[in-house]
């Protein structure tokens, strides 16, 4: 039976709506989820989302609706972009409705503290999907709302999600490339986060364009190592997920947590910043969790724990810079074959 | 609860049709499965002692055949090749391999064993008061197996270490009141008179693992999903083969898994009455092994040249297991089977009237996994990820339900003391050597198992594994008594003696393969 709807998006934040946005200009029947009805109010009569994308028309015929049952069960496909703070409950929610036959995507850059759970895998605790895929990739929600081309990669264990995510895609500004690695991109994305803070942060302190390439190449590295211990594929690194990612949010300055970094550097504190944030610094709460996720694994990450001590232990900026600088330099590949002294 | 010979010829016609579906299409794929399947037996015949000059002058015959055949022709060809791989895995062997398989046991004790009930010979040998139940402890959901046994199919996926297994859960089976179960067990078993009683009681089918050809695994695996569409309870170990290190399986096939949900689909497609298939893991866990000796010195060898198949261990050599059967009888040393929480093709837990429930235990509606265009159907791509998703719950399950047995806790506890005291020995020549020392003090070790306890215990609490009853009285005397009374147990080649107030290690292999199931299991690497 035809649903009425051909992809049901949960949660209008900025990259929620930027996606459901984008899909119905690519003609296809789009129906947005927000808990806020003044928010659901404005899309549908308004057609804007003033909180999260001042200044941007949204599509006419993009419905946004308060029913989180109805949403679920309007589509075949349901994608979830929700902060992942509120991820387990929204997903305990979808999974009172999710029939197993759906596929079930999510385009969330985070990871939760405690326990350390990607999002997929709080997608399995809390709905009965098995067809479950994660979007990832350079995708900046301005850029994508000023109609401007991006990619991104769908990354599952099953073909039919990424074929239905690609033809879901098929026509729009968002390029879509097959993957197989869940874990790869899911870090990938989640990770790039951290680093971008630190980018941020050597901006905001004019150190110039050698140390900031120093920073985001042995971020990468950190990135698949890290990636390696939780069983992703080190080649996803160098793709969208991995370094198109980390290129895309340390370079611009439209990146949230590329932000952040430059205001800490600038002198402002951690809480002046957030609370004057609408948006989610993913890259805050993700540095908790992979510092601490890293240290059970026995694994030593320079520029997270550079980052940490800033967000988490009063280092200021300046501080934490000549910590990492003290270290002494190791190996410069130390997760393949290459033997070194 | 059908008789499975009753409907050998169903099930024949069945799988033969489905085989033949699969691989009789194209001119071309017949060709290829054709001659591969008349090499891969010309091959094996060439060296496999169970093999008879008639079989080499048949498949001779339909080299010869085939080569002259057109397409028509060929597919016939296929078609008696695929009939004949069934009519052997139901049972219609060659009489000549029979009396030479049989051969094997020899006279006196097949004399015996034929003249007494295989049933009351256990009963004898294990127990001689309260029958041989009393040796076998039947723990975990029995009650929910025995109840989704009327609701659906049981597929039963046992962990393996003995081929006493098959024969330790068809008599528990038994016992519960359950019907046979379908099981493909090895041809050496039922070489073996003792094991043969049990394998027809299980309603066991028979594999011949010397032959490699795709086209008789395919059968194989066809033979098992018919019988479970037909709702035949189903045994077998997904291991493949038994654990040569002694510990629990980590990685399993999962070819027969995989039929489990291609019988679900098959039966809902069918539109059939009962559709619905059950995974039950379940651990089986010895205190001794009867083959571990062979097991461990197999698993020792240098990678890949390990033997997949072994003929020749200590359970084809009926006096063997008698010893061992009177050791166990002796030390009234108790097999604990634990039958882990039904679930459903997909990996989900079910509960008691056959409902597949989420992590956050909501009723979920099954069939919509196998949906394809709004019906159920084959999707292969899908269909693999999920067996994966299933045989992760398995191992899972594997683990939770291991029951740590005193033997294994002080066989880790030694082999731990000789590696911390030996770190510049590789395990090969601490395994041949013994290290510096050939005892340890008892109260060193009294030390150590005090620790271990105490740690397996709070992974018990978590639910990670289960320990031994007499793990939870904290009495590190009877613990350490109860696993040097096993360890010692076999007095011309013991394992691990006690003299004074040290503790001798002679046998340092069968102290590692003991251990390891405890040191491989996931909860002590995840430390």
């Amino acid at each position: 039976m035809k649903k009425d709807f051909d992809i049901s998006v949960i949660g209008a934040g900025a990259f929620g709506t930027t996606l459901a946005s984008l899909l119905t200009m690519a003609g296809r029947r789009v129906l947005l989820w927000t808990r806020r009805r003044e928010l659901a109010d404005e899309i549908n009569q308004e057609h804007s989302n003033k909180r999260y994308l001042k200044d941007i028309s949204l599509p006419r015929e993009l419905t946004a609706d308060t029913d989180i049952k109805a949403a679920v069960r309007a589509s075949d496909m349901v994608l979830m972009v929700v902060p992942s703070k509120y991820f387990r409950s929204v997903a305990r929610m979808v999974g009172e409705v999710i029939l197993g036959d759906q596929v079930l995507l999510h385009a969330t850059k985070g990871i939760q503290v405690e326990p350390f759970k990607r999002m997929s895998q709080i997608l399995r605790e809390e709905t009965p999907a098995l067809k479950i895929g994660v979007i990832s990739g350079p995708n900046l929600a301005r850029e994508i709302m000023a109609g401007k081309p991006a990619g991104a990669v769908i990354a599952s264990r099953f073909d039919e999600v990424i074929l239905k995510t690609q033809a879901l895609f098929e026509g729009s500004l968002l390029r879509i490339y097959q993957a197989r690695d869940v874990v790869g991109a899911e870090v990938g994305g989640a990770f790039k986060n951290i680093i971008a803070l630190a980018a941020g942060a050597v901006d905001g302190m004019d150190l110039g364009d050698n140390i900031k390439a120093l920073l985001l190449t042995r971020g990468l590295n950190e990135m698949t190592r890290f990636g390696l211990s939780l069983g992703a594929k080190p080649l996803t690194f160098l793709g969208l997920a991995g370094i198109g990612d980390l290129m895309a949010t340390c370079a611009s300055r439209l990146s949230r947590n590329n932000q952040v970094g430059f205001r800490l550097a600038k002198g402002e504190s951690l809480q002046q910043i957030i609370t004057h944030m609408n948006h989610v610094a993913e890259g805050v709460t993700t540095t908790k969790a992979v510092m601490s996720h890293a240290l059970d694994l026995g694994l030593d990450l320079h520029v997270v724990a550079g980052v940490h001590k800033v967000l988490y232990e009063g280092y200021t900026v300046h501080d934490a810079m000549q910590w990492m600088l003290a270290n002494r330099p190791g190996r410069e590949i130390d997760f393949g074959s290459e033997r070194c002294v | 609860m059908m008789n499975i010979n009753q409907d050998a010829e169903r099930i024949a016609v069945e799988v033969v049709q489905r085989v033949m579906e699969r691989w009789g299409g194209s001119a071309e794929r017949i060709e290829d499965v054709l001659f591969d399947t008349i090499y891969q037996e010309r091959r094996r015949l060439e060296t496999d002692p169970m093999g008879t000059p008639a079989q080499a002058r048949y498949y001779d015959g339909l080299q010869a055949r085939a080569i002259k055949a057109g397409h028509q022709q060929q597919r016939e060809l296929l078609r008696e090749v695929v009939e004949r791989f069934v009519y052997e895995i139901q049972g219609h062997f060659d009489k000549r391999v029979y009396r030479l398989a049989t051969k094997v046991v020899p006279t006196g004790l097949n004399l015996m064993l034929n003249t007494m009930s295989p049933i009351r010979l256990l009963e004898g040998v294990f127990d001689g008061s309260g029958g041989f139940i009393n040796q076998v402890t039947l723990a975990g959901h029995t009650d929910l197996l025995q109840k989704l046994a009327n609701i659906g199919t049981i597929v039963l996926v046992p962990t393996h270490v003995s081929n006493l297994d098959s024969v330790l859960v068809g008599f528990s089976l038994y016992q519960m009141g359950l019907p046979p179960f379908s099981y493909g067990a090895g041809l050496n078993l039922f070489a073996n008179r003792l094991f043969g009683f049990f394998m027809n009681h299980l309603g066991a089918y028979k594999v011949d693992r010397r032959k490699k050809a795709a086209l008789y695994k395919d059968v194989l695996k066809t033979y098992a999903g018919v019988t479970m569409e037909l709702g035949y309870h189903n045994l077998f170990f997904p291991g493949g083969t038994r654990s040569r290190s002694g510990g629990i399986e980590r990685k399993l096939k999962l070819g027969l898994q995989g039929m489990a949900l291609n019988a679900y689909i098959h039966n809902l497609m069918a539109n059939r009455p009962k559709p619905d298939i059950f995974i039950v893991p379940c651990t089986i866990n010895y205190q001794l092994v009867l083959e571990a000796k062979t097991l461990i010195d197999d698993f020792l060898k240098a990678e890949g040249k390990s033997r997949y198949i072994i003929e020749d261990d200590e359970s084809s050599k009926p006096k063997l297991i008698l010893q061992f059967a009177r050791r166990l009888f002796r030390l009234q040393s108790k097999v604990h089977l634990v039958f882990g929480h039904p679930m459903d093709p997909f990996g989900n837990l079910v509960d008691e009237k056959g409902r597949s429930m989420d992590a956050r235990g909501r009723p979920i509606d099954r069939t919509r996994y196998v949906f394809v265009n709004g019906a159920p159907g084959f999707d292969a791509q899908r269909d693999r990820e999920y067996t994966l998703e299933l045989a992760d719950a398995v191992v899972q399950q594997y683990a939770a339900y291991t029951v740590v047995k005193p033997v294994n806790l002080v066989s880790y506890a030694i082999m731990q003391r000789l590696k911390t005291e030996n770190p510049e020995l590789d395990i090969y020549r601490l395994l041949r050597t013994g290290g510096r020392k050939p005892s340890f003090n008892l109260g060193e070790i009294y030390k150590d198992i005090q620790l271990l306890i105490e740690e397996l215990q709070v992974m018990e609490t978590q639910g990670r594994l289960k320990l031994d009853p007499l793990m939870h009285s904290n009495d590190m005397v009877m613990v350490l008594e109860q696993a040097l009374a096993h360890l010692s147990s076999d007095q011309e080649h013991p394992v691990l003696t006690r003299r004074g107030d040290r503790l001798f290690h002679h046998d340092r292999n069968l102290l590692l393969y003991y251990g390891n199931r405890l040191g491989l299991h996931p909860a002590m690497e995840a430390k």
